[in-house]
């Protein structure tokens, strides 16, 4: 197991080298760079642009820009952004605990209703309950986050129920610790109402078809003809065996606990990376971009590893010495 | 790109008709126990207290005046610094603001600052004639990203400037320089705080008062104190107690006890969150003018029907031989063609569908906006099919009876039109252009792609046909030289010309040239308004159309009153009339 895993995170060197090199070759050959917006600024001269291209080593050929990169970053420095002047490290941390805030409740919310959800749908194959959980559920998997995002927001703008955005209210510094966690969470609401729902229509068909082809196996039909309670052939033994591609699941998600939300926090104005990183990219915002590649390859590659790891722990048969 | 016109309107704005005047006394009609002579404002008495929250489409990128160029910096910067001197929103006179008053010497080279004695930074140290120093050697340090000395190099030699003594500085021109006092309002930095920074370098200055530093050690001298910074939500600014500006009774502004910038994603955010009274101004769009005002009443604002902006939106063609050739280089190089095309344009379609009629036709590269250097009797060019097939026959042009436009040489007259994606008035714009020119049996592609590629195209690989973009303005036309000369980056249609190519564009050079040089402000609009015909006579540029201002602001606040650029109020008078929130 141990030997696995350092394998696997031996395999993240080489790949994180591909990443990033072909993600700084491919930003680097589209045309236009970070200096656009001076250039069009009819009062900045072209010598100060000359000068402002040279001080972030804009002038400096493509594989010398890349390694002196590579040999910042393998230190843990990644730069400083062009657009902020601060480090890429203070600025993508300003924001990256937004993000996981939101994604992380989102997908407690989620996991929470979907799991039980499906396997209600499951024991009651094609009852009307079933029928009304996929409905929705094709409902939920099919509107875009922008759509349900603006909508909610529009309906917030109708009703006064919620604030129009953001994460905090402009007085939230005079409140009291706990009137800062409920002026968040009041926040919170529709921003997780869209992300939750969205997750909620995949899991629950996912953990309903895998308990359905679980409830089918010979060893449920020999747990119930023995006189198990049925509560207990569901709980103890289809829903441990039908939980596995859920792992993997849960795996993947974790990448996505950081860029996850981009689209829903540019709508909703929520200060997550995920916007962050949008802008930077439009604006080709270098170390920013790149930062944000490496630190999205390792939170998906150790997402994955993690749901390995949580295979053999909930699997016995599953080992991989 | 909205707030940019604003931004440099204010900073070009400066001193259109002051020069001529050149020693401003105000006679101190109110003291202050350490101010002997405080800024007494125009507007009326109101009251203190309260929160004003409005809002900004982006996060500030720094902190350091210096450094800062967007406008999601320098508006907020704008509510913590001052400088010598500023515009007069309504006036659009120069009026004194740490300097109290100046005098230029008889040749216009030489002029001196007197600063108002008594004022002091957020920390209260006194703010003294080094920290003007200071900051000047702080924007000229090689290496330190600022445009201050783009706008205060004049005939290629940079400004002198030295200290006279605690509150008198002196600034020295190469050559009597026109727009001088419009370009000495930049912010003021406090020396005893950033000298440090400085001496370790320009890289080191760059990245001082980033916006990770703490903001309660940004120290400034304007009305309103940095208190906080939360990244992707909001800066909050508490009222400066030791201002130096006064009311008519002499009581220190600022009336607001609070100041909020909400960051929101977008306009549509901004907009509802000020329909929903969570934020107090709104700069509408022309399309949304007439809906917010039917949502007056219930909305508890006012939405003003406010002057033209500064900005300009236009159809340039690529005129550059390092760029293109053949064919389509010699249409472009033809003011004939560029006249026909101007002429085909439906401007007053354009103002109708693309800003719902809050428009009006632009002919001139200076706003109307801009009505002192703004030349109303250039050429004009009326949406007239049959003028422009008549002047492109004249060319040599002749339509087949495929209806197709061909050239002398019978090329079939084809071009690809781009503009920056994203931008919908312009690929609105575009839209209707095409079909204008479709008309004439010219063969139009319309291809809008993302802002970085389209400059990286017009200053750099030059590889383009015709672009559809637009220009921030502001009232002094001289920082519009990057633009008009021949040598300059922006000089879209032929950039960086060795030599003039044409004869326009060599007495256009002429014109900026003499114009710089000149304090007699009449004379230099003369000069002026004829830099204007030559641009209407050649149309290198095809303008659009002048859009108008609507901002709107929530009826609780007081001493509101429409300036330049569409502003509403002097941040610093602006009041709650009500027991406020």
């Amino acid at each position: 197991m141990l030997r696995h895993i350092a394998r696997r995170l031996l395999h993240l060197i080489p790949m994180l080298l591909g990443i990033t090199l072909i993600s700084f070759a491919i930003i680097q050959l589209s045309p236009g760079d970070f200096l656009a917006e001076a250039r069009m600024n009819p009062v900045v001269s072209t010598e100060t642009v000359d000068r402002m291209r040279t001080s972030f080593g804009l002038d400096q050929p493509l594989h010398i820009q890349y390694l002196r990169w590579l040999w910042n970053a393998l230190r843990l420095d990644f730069g400083y952004s062009f657009a902020f002047q601060v480090p890429v490290i203070w600025l993508i941390g300003s924001r990256l605990m937004n993000s996981v805030l939101l994604n992380a409740v989102s997908f407690a919310v989620a996991w929470a209703i979907a799991i039980p959800l499906g396997i209600h749908a499951a024991r009651r194959q094609y009852s009307a309950s079933d029928n009304v959980l996929s409905f929705s559920a094709y409902l939920g998997i099919s509107t875009p986050t922008f759509f349900s995002g603006l909508f909610l927001l529009y309906l917030a703008f109708r009703t006064g129920w919620f604030p129009i955005g953001g994460m905090t209210s402009i007085d939230h510094d005079f409140l009291p610790w706990w009137g800062k966690i409920l002026d968040v969470a009041h926040h919170m609401v529709l921003p997780v109402l869209v992300l939750g729902v969205l997750s909620v229509a995949g899991l629950m068909r996912q953990m309903r078809a895998n308990l359905l082809e679980v409830l089918r196996q010979d060893y449920v039909r020999t747990a119930r003809s023995k006189g198990l309670a049925e509560r207990a052939v569901i709980n103890r033994h289809a829903v441990r065996n039908a939980i596995n591609p859920l792992i993997t699941i849960f795996g993947f998600s974790l990448g996505g606990l950081l860029g996850g939300s981009a689209i829903l926090e540019n709508v909703m104005g929520w200060p997550g990376i995920g916007k962050l990183i949008v802008e930077a990219t439009i604006q080709k915002d270098l170390y920013v971009v790149m930062a944000s590649l490496v630190i999205g390859s390792v939170t998906l590659v150790a997402g994955n590893l993690i749901a390995d790891v949580l295979l053999v722990v909930s699997d016995p048969r599953i080992r991989y010495d | 790109m909205r707030g940019m016109v604003l931004r440099l309107a204010v900073m070009a704005i400066a001193g259109a008709l002051v020069v001529s005047t050149p020693v401003v006394a105000q006679p101190p009609k109110l003291t202050l126990p350490d101010i002997l002579n405080p800024v007494v404002a125009e507007g009326e008495v109101g009251r203190f207290g309260g929160t004003y929250v409005t809002t900004s489409i982006s996060d500030p990128r720094t902190f350091n005046a210096v450094v800062a160029q967007e406008t999601s910096s320098t508006v907020p910067l704008g509510y913590s610094f001052d400088g010598l001197v500023e515009t007069n929103r309504i006036s659009t006179e120069i009026e004194g603001a740490l300097a109290e008053s100046w005098t230029v010497s008889k040749d216009g080279r030489t002029w001196r600052f007197k600063l108002r004695k008594g004022v002091t930074w957020h920390d209260g140290a006194p703010v003294t004639a080094d920290d003007v120093v200071f900051t000047l050697d702080a924007a000229f340090t090689k290496g330190v990203q600022s445009s201050l000395p783009d706008v205060l190099t004049i005939a290629g030699k940079p400004i002198q400037y030295k200290k006279v003594d605690q509150f008198t500085v002196e600034f020295k021109t190469e050559q009597p320089f026109g727009p001088f006092l419009r370009t000495i309002g930049f912010s003021v930095l406090p020396k005893h705080k950033l000298e440090g920074a400085l001496k370790q370098g320009a890289s080191e200055f760059n990245r001082t008062w980033s916006v990770a530093t703490p903001p309660r050690e940004i120290i400034g001298q304007g009305p309103y104190v940095m208190q906080q910074y939360v990244p992707g939500q909001r800066i909050v600014f508490l009222r400066n107690t030791k201002y130096y500006r006064v009311d008519k009774k002499g009581q220190r502004l600022p009336y607001l006890a609070r100041l909020v910038i909400v960051v929101v994603p977008n306009l549509d955010a901004a907009r509802l969150k000020f329909e929903a009274k969570e934020t107090d101004f709104y700069a509408a769009r022309p399309r949304e003018f007439a809906e917010f005002k039917q949502k007056e009443t219930a909305g508890n604002f006012t939405i003003f029907d406010g002057p033209p902006t500064f900005s300009t939106e236009f159809l340039v063609f690529n005129q550059n031989p390092k760029g293109i050739s053949g064919p389509k280089l010699a249409w472009f190089q033809n003011a004939k063609f560029r006249q026909a095309v101007s002429h085909a344009v439906d401007r007053d379609a354009i103002a109708r569908q693309v800003y719902a009629g809050r428009a009006t036709a632009q002919f001139s590269p200076v706003s109307p906006a801009n009505k002192f250097f703004f030349n109303p009797n250039t050429r004009r060019y009326a949406y007239d099919v049959a003028r422009a097939e008549a002047l492109l026959r004249e060319a040599g042009f002749s339509k087949g009876s495929d209806g197709l436009l061909r050239d002398p040489a019978g090329n079939i007259v084809e071009f690809t039109m781009a503009t920056n994606a994203g931008n919908t008035d312009r690929e609105a714009i575009g839209n209707l252009v095409r079909q204008d020119l479709t008309k004439l049996g010219m063969r139009v592609t319309f291809a809008p792609e993302a802002f970085n590629t389209l400059v990286g195209k017009l200053t750099g690989t030059f590889n383009w046909e015709a672009i559809i973009i637009g220009l921030t303005g502001g009232l002094e036309p001289h920082t519009g030289q990057n633009v008009w000369r021949s040598t300059g980056s922006l000089h879209m249609w032929h950039p960086r010309q060795e030599s003039p190519a044409t004869d326009w564009e060599t007495e256009i050079d002429r014109i900026f040239d003499q114009a710089a040089q000149m304090v007699d402000q009449n004379k230099r609009k003369q000069l002026y308004n004829r830099w204007q015909e030559i641009v209407a006579e050649q149309v290198p540029m095809i303008y659009f159309a002048t859009t108008l201002t609507q901002p709107a602001v929530r009826n609780t606040l007081g001493n509101i009153r429409l300036g330049l650029g569409g502003s509403t109020a002097d941040i610093e008078e602006l009041y709650y009339r009500t027991p406020y929130r």
